[in-house]
């Protein structure tokens, strides 16, 4: 009897003790709570929180590779040229102008440029931004040789400041590089001229020592996980509403679209497709669900080494020569099914190697277009003399020779890659192409090209908004170096040298779009798709994003941000009331968890207080 | 065989598989078919030009030949505790200055939790074995099974749903708020904040674990013949249980919470991801999707030697509680 009872008053006083203890915690969490409030009510910087799965490695201009790099620097630095927000055409951006023969930019032989600097441009360590550090930039780039930039300033003789604010620019040959324009940053000659070397500049991360020109400025840094910009006092142009820009790094998107969600970021960067669709029509919970721009496309290469000095070793099949064999294999394939099946309707059927999100250089293939017909495959094939002489249901070489069938690589990386390549060997299939798919890492595709080991393979470009780069790709030159299929014409060499030495934009693009026709009705490749980037935003919190470039008819294809430039980052602002910026935390505040801590303290200790009368109990 | 032998046996066993773990990584991250520098050429966009890579190669000593040459300067660095240099994730930062960085968020997420769990599952499974078949045994098992057989990622999500996503009380990543928000007490909150979820998952994930082990271990032990003595002797059947019989049951479940301190560094790959929790498990994840091979040969090499390490102390913690295994 007696036992039970101290049991019983043990239990009681477990129980007044806990209570005791959550009360007590509760009231000073409140207070803490209220603490809280008081000190999230005083001028907090207004941030932008950026969600994303990409990482950042470094901030260093000349280093940097990563899409989140570029926007960082882009943010941080400035171009001579930059791109115009409706069509990303060269804009003036350190130049005060845009150079032509009218306004005596160019000189009558084309050779010489004369590019006039903004007066009056600030460091953010507030000494001056003139066309000294444009000139030593460009010199730095061609003295040490960064191979990345050099091809944007081909044709230099000599970049040299004539005063703080003309820039002279001497070519050999006519040239319109300045306006294609070059994306390369300019640097502070007053900090960057103390690396004594190449080796010294490509140790520097471009933090926390920074010299900067853009509207902000990274200020905080915690590798592998967020960083921090915050406005450059010393902006020469509009200044942000906003003050502080964070961006924070995930390793899954599935997480980063539930904080979009949950309103912990303010916006989210490249959201795959089947999360895109969860958050479209979700603008009355507050999200904006935006088809952003499109930049990229994906390829099918065909080997097309046959004719150059480095063709030996390759194992190309022999019928990838025959026009009419890649003819009909870009005839098999339904590009419309590719972009509804593969990336949910986001995106467009390809046709060129230039995107037509820059209309003014893309050529639109219109009554040339190759169509898509199964039947018509069949029979370019068959009037060629591929037939099926054994019956296997895969064509021959003429004359009963070696069977169609192809090595199709595709990247393990990208599974929309491999999902297209098992649709396009359905498809040759039917034309009476063999297929033999491997699915590779990247590395193992990147030994295949150079080895020249391969018939078919699916990869793709993030090309710049100009042409030139694209173009240069499929140059005789760059076999073995950047050339997808080792392409050669000597007609497309020598447009791709006028369209650089063009002195007139109309005049270039008249040029670019021959090219685009020489390599669309050759069919060294098939460019599958464009697709779009997938960007998700608080609309609830936020407005004043400028889309880049102009949107279509539904609204689809302006980059909310991860543009070329600054537009949105300039002028975004919070909707009133929205209590947008203020850092906003989920959970339990530090008072509410020093209550649990208290509460679990006081519990544990009345548990052991009752063991221990118990086993005392136990012995008496 | 002495105790003095017995230790001095596990000792040489553990240094053995060490040595042959350092072997094994050296040809494991050789034999991989992808070359480093191809894959920053190309993939990366940097335009280098062939004396680049061939300079590039060679600060990275991939030019000399696989054995001797690398093999011997792969052995000596590693001896000296050099593990060489991250090429990708962080290019010029010494792995183990790296490996230091990331490993203390790990340490806490899988040591709090490891702790937790262990405890809870320790007196669940005591308390279910005890009473078998009881109430509370029919639940707890249940509960456990279908936590032990749950995939952690699967879990974490569910977790990420209904506390973060639904309820709005814990944030769903991250190690802390973005932007230094907190300072002081409010900060160490705010880390705790953000450790709960992860945390929670990795409880509940390891718990079914222990609470198993636990269990059968205490039946085992229950139907023991000495068991039966006690209880003839007359001993209360609480001190039967304290003295006689978890005692006994403890000794598997140490070995297995000696091993799960071991895989603690290896990190908690998939909750890490989940959670974008910056630690060892993540930064596992990414050095492998970025092949930076520096970094995964270290990162491996440190996993395996901790895994290693906890073994010997598992054996001889064992060798100490139970004579019967220094005989042997």
């Amino acid at each position: 009897m007696e036992r039970r009872d101290g049991m019983r008053s043990a239990r009681r006083i477990v129980a007044t003790t806990a209570v005791l203890g959550m009360l007590a915690g509760i009231s000073l969490s409140s207070s803490a709570l209220a603490q809280d409030a008081s000190s999230s009510a005083s001028a907090e910087p207004l941030t932008f929180i950026i969600g994303m799965t990409n990482n950042v490695v470094t901030f260093n201009p000349l280093t940097a590779i990563e899409a989140p790099e570029y926007e960082v620097n882009g943010m941080q630095y400035n171009l001579l040229f930059g791109f115009a927000q409706d069509d990303m055409s060269a804009v003036p951006e350190i130049a005060a102008e845009i150079p032509t023969k009218e306004n005596g930019g160019l000189s009558e032989d084309g050779l010489t440029w004369t590019i006039k600097i903004k007066p009056d441009l600030k460091w953010s360590d507030g000494e001056p931004l003139t066309a000294n550090d444009v000139a030593y930039t460009y010199n730095l780039i061609i003295d040490q040789n960064f191979s990345a930039f050099t091809s944007y300033l081909p044709f230099t003789d000599s970049i040299t400041a004539q005063d703080d604010t003309t820039l002279i620019w001497r070519t050999t040959k006519p040239s319109i590089a300045p306006l294609i324009p070059p994306w390369i940053y300019i640097l502070p000659e007053h900090t960057w001229s103390k690396f004594k070397d190449k080796d010294a500049i490509k140790k520097f991360e471009g933090f926390p020592d920074q010299v900067t020109s853009g509207p902000f400025r990274v200020t905080d840094w915690n590798k592998d996980e967020d960083w921090t910009l915050e406005v450059n006092p010393n902006w020469w142009g509009t200044k942000p509403t906003i003050d502080r820009v964070i961006f924070k790094k995930y390793s899954n998107e599935e997480t980063m679209v539930q904080d979009l969600e949950q309103g912990a970021i303010d916006f989210a960067e490249s959201v795959p497709v089947d999360l895109f669709e969860s958050l479209q029509g979700k603008e009355d919970q507050g999200i904006t669900a935006n088809v952003g721009g499109s930049f990229s496309f994906v390829q099918m290469s065909f080997n097309q080494c046959f004719v150059q000095k480095d063709c030996a070793d390759s194992t190309g099949h022999p019928a990838l020569k025959d026009l009419n064999v890649r003819t009909a294999v870009a005839m098999a394939i339904n590009k419309d099914q590719l972009v509804d099946r593969i990336l949910g309707g986001y995106g467009t059927a390809g046709s060129t190697i230039v995107v037509p999100t820059t209309p003014f250089w893309h050529w639109d293939p219109a009554d040339a277009t190759i169509p898509w017909s199964i039947e018509d495959a069949n029979t370019l094939l068959d009037d060629n003399g591929y037939v099926d002489s054994n019956g296997d249901g895969i064509r021959n070489m003429p004359g009963g020779g070696e069977e169609l069938n192809f090595r199709f690589i595709v990247r393990t990386e990208s599974p929309d890659g491999v999902k297209a390549g098992k649709l396009i060997a359905g498809w040759l299939k039917q034309i009476g192409i063999g297929t033999q798919t491997t699915a590779v890492t990247d590395a193992k595709l990147i030994d295949a090209w150079y080895a020249l080991d391969y018939d078919l393979y699916i990869w793709g470009w993030g090309p710049d908004p100009d042409p030139d780069f694209i173009l240069s790709t499929f140059t005789t030159d760059q076999c073995g170096s950047w050339s997808d299929t080792c392409f050669s014409d000597p007609q497309y060499d020598q447009l791709y040298d006028d369209q650089r030495a063009a002195t007139s934009p109309d005049e270039r693009a008249a040029i670019v779009k021959q090219m685009q026709e020489i390599i669309y009705t050759q069919v060294p490749e098939v460019v599958l798709w464009y697709d779009n980037d997938l960007q998700a935003y608080r609309s609830d919190k936020w407005t004043g994003f400028q889309l880049q470039p102009t949107p279509n008819a539904d609204g689809e294809g302006g980059y909310a941000l991860f543009q070329y430039g600054t537009y949105s980052y300039e002028n975004i602002k919070p909707v009133t009331g929205s209590g947008a910026g203020s850092a906003s935390t989920t959970g339990a505040s530090a008072g509410l968890w020093i209550a649990i801590l208290a509460g679990i303290v006081v519990v544990v200790g009345a548990v052991v207080l009752v063991r221990r009368r118990g086993s005392d109990e136990d012995k008496a | 065989m002495g105790t003095r032998g017995y230790i001095l046996k596990k000792v040489f066993q553990a240094f053995l598989t060490l040595l042959a773990v350092i072997v094994f990584n050296f040809f494991l991250f050789r034999i991989l078919p992808a070359d480093p520098v191809d894959i920053l050429t190309r993939g990366a966009g940097a335009k280098l030009d062939d004396a680049e890579k061939a300079e590039l190669r060679a600060s990275y000593g991939l030019d000399k030949s696989l054995f001797p040459g690398q093999f011997m300067d792969f052995m000596g660095d590693t001896l000296r505790g050099d593990l060489g240099q991250s090429i990708i994730q962080r290019p010029g930062e010494d792995v183990t200055a790296i490996f230091g960085e990331f490993m203390w968020p790990t340490l806490l997420l899988v040591g709090v939790s490891t702790l937790i769990s262990t405890v809870l599952g320790i007196f669940m499974g005591i308390y279910a074995g005890w009473r078998r078949n009881g109430t509370f045994d029919m639940f707890s098992m249940g509960f456990s099974l279908v936590l032990y057989s749950m995939p952690e990622f699967w879990l974490g999500m569910l977790l990420i749903l209904l506390f973060s996503t639904t309820l709005g009380w814990f944030p769903s990543s991250g190690r802390a708020s973005v932007g230094g928000a907190y300072t002081g007490l409010a900060a160490v909150a705010d880390i705790v904040n953000h450790l709960f979820l992860p945390a929670l998952t990795l409880t509940l994930a390891y718990l079914g674990e222990y609470y198993l082990v636990m269990r059968s271990s205490l039946l085992d032990v229950l139907g023991e013949d000495y068991i039966t003595t006690a209880r003839a002797k007359g001993v209360r059947e609480k001190w039967v249980l304290r003295r006689h019989a978890v005692r006994n049951a403890l000794l598997p479940t140490i070995t297995l919470i000696a091993l799960s301190f071991g895989f603690v560094l290896g990190g908690a790959i998939t909750v890490e991801v989940v959670f974008s929790y910056k630690g060892l498990g993540g930064l596992t994840y990414d050095a492998l999707q970025n092949r930076d091979f520096p970094l995964l040969q270290g990162v491996f090499l440190i996993a395996s030697a901790t895994v290693i390490g906890m073994n010997l102390i598992a054996d001889l913690i064992y060798g100490y509680f139970d004579p019967r295994v220094r005989e042997a």
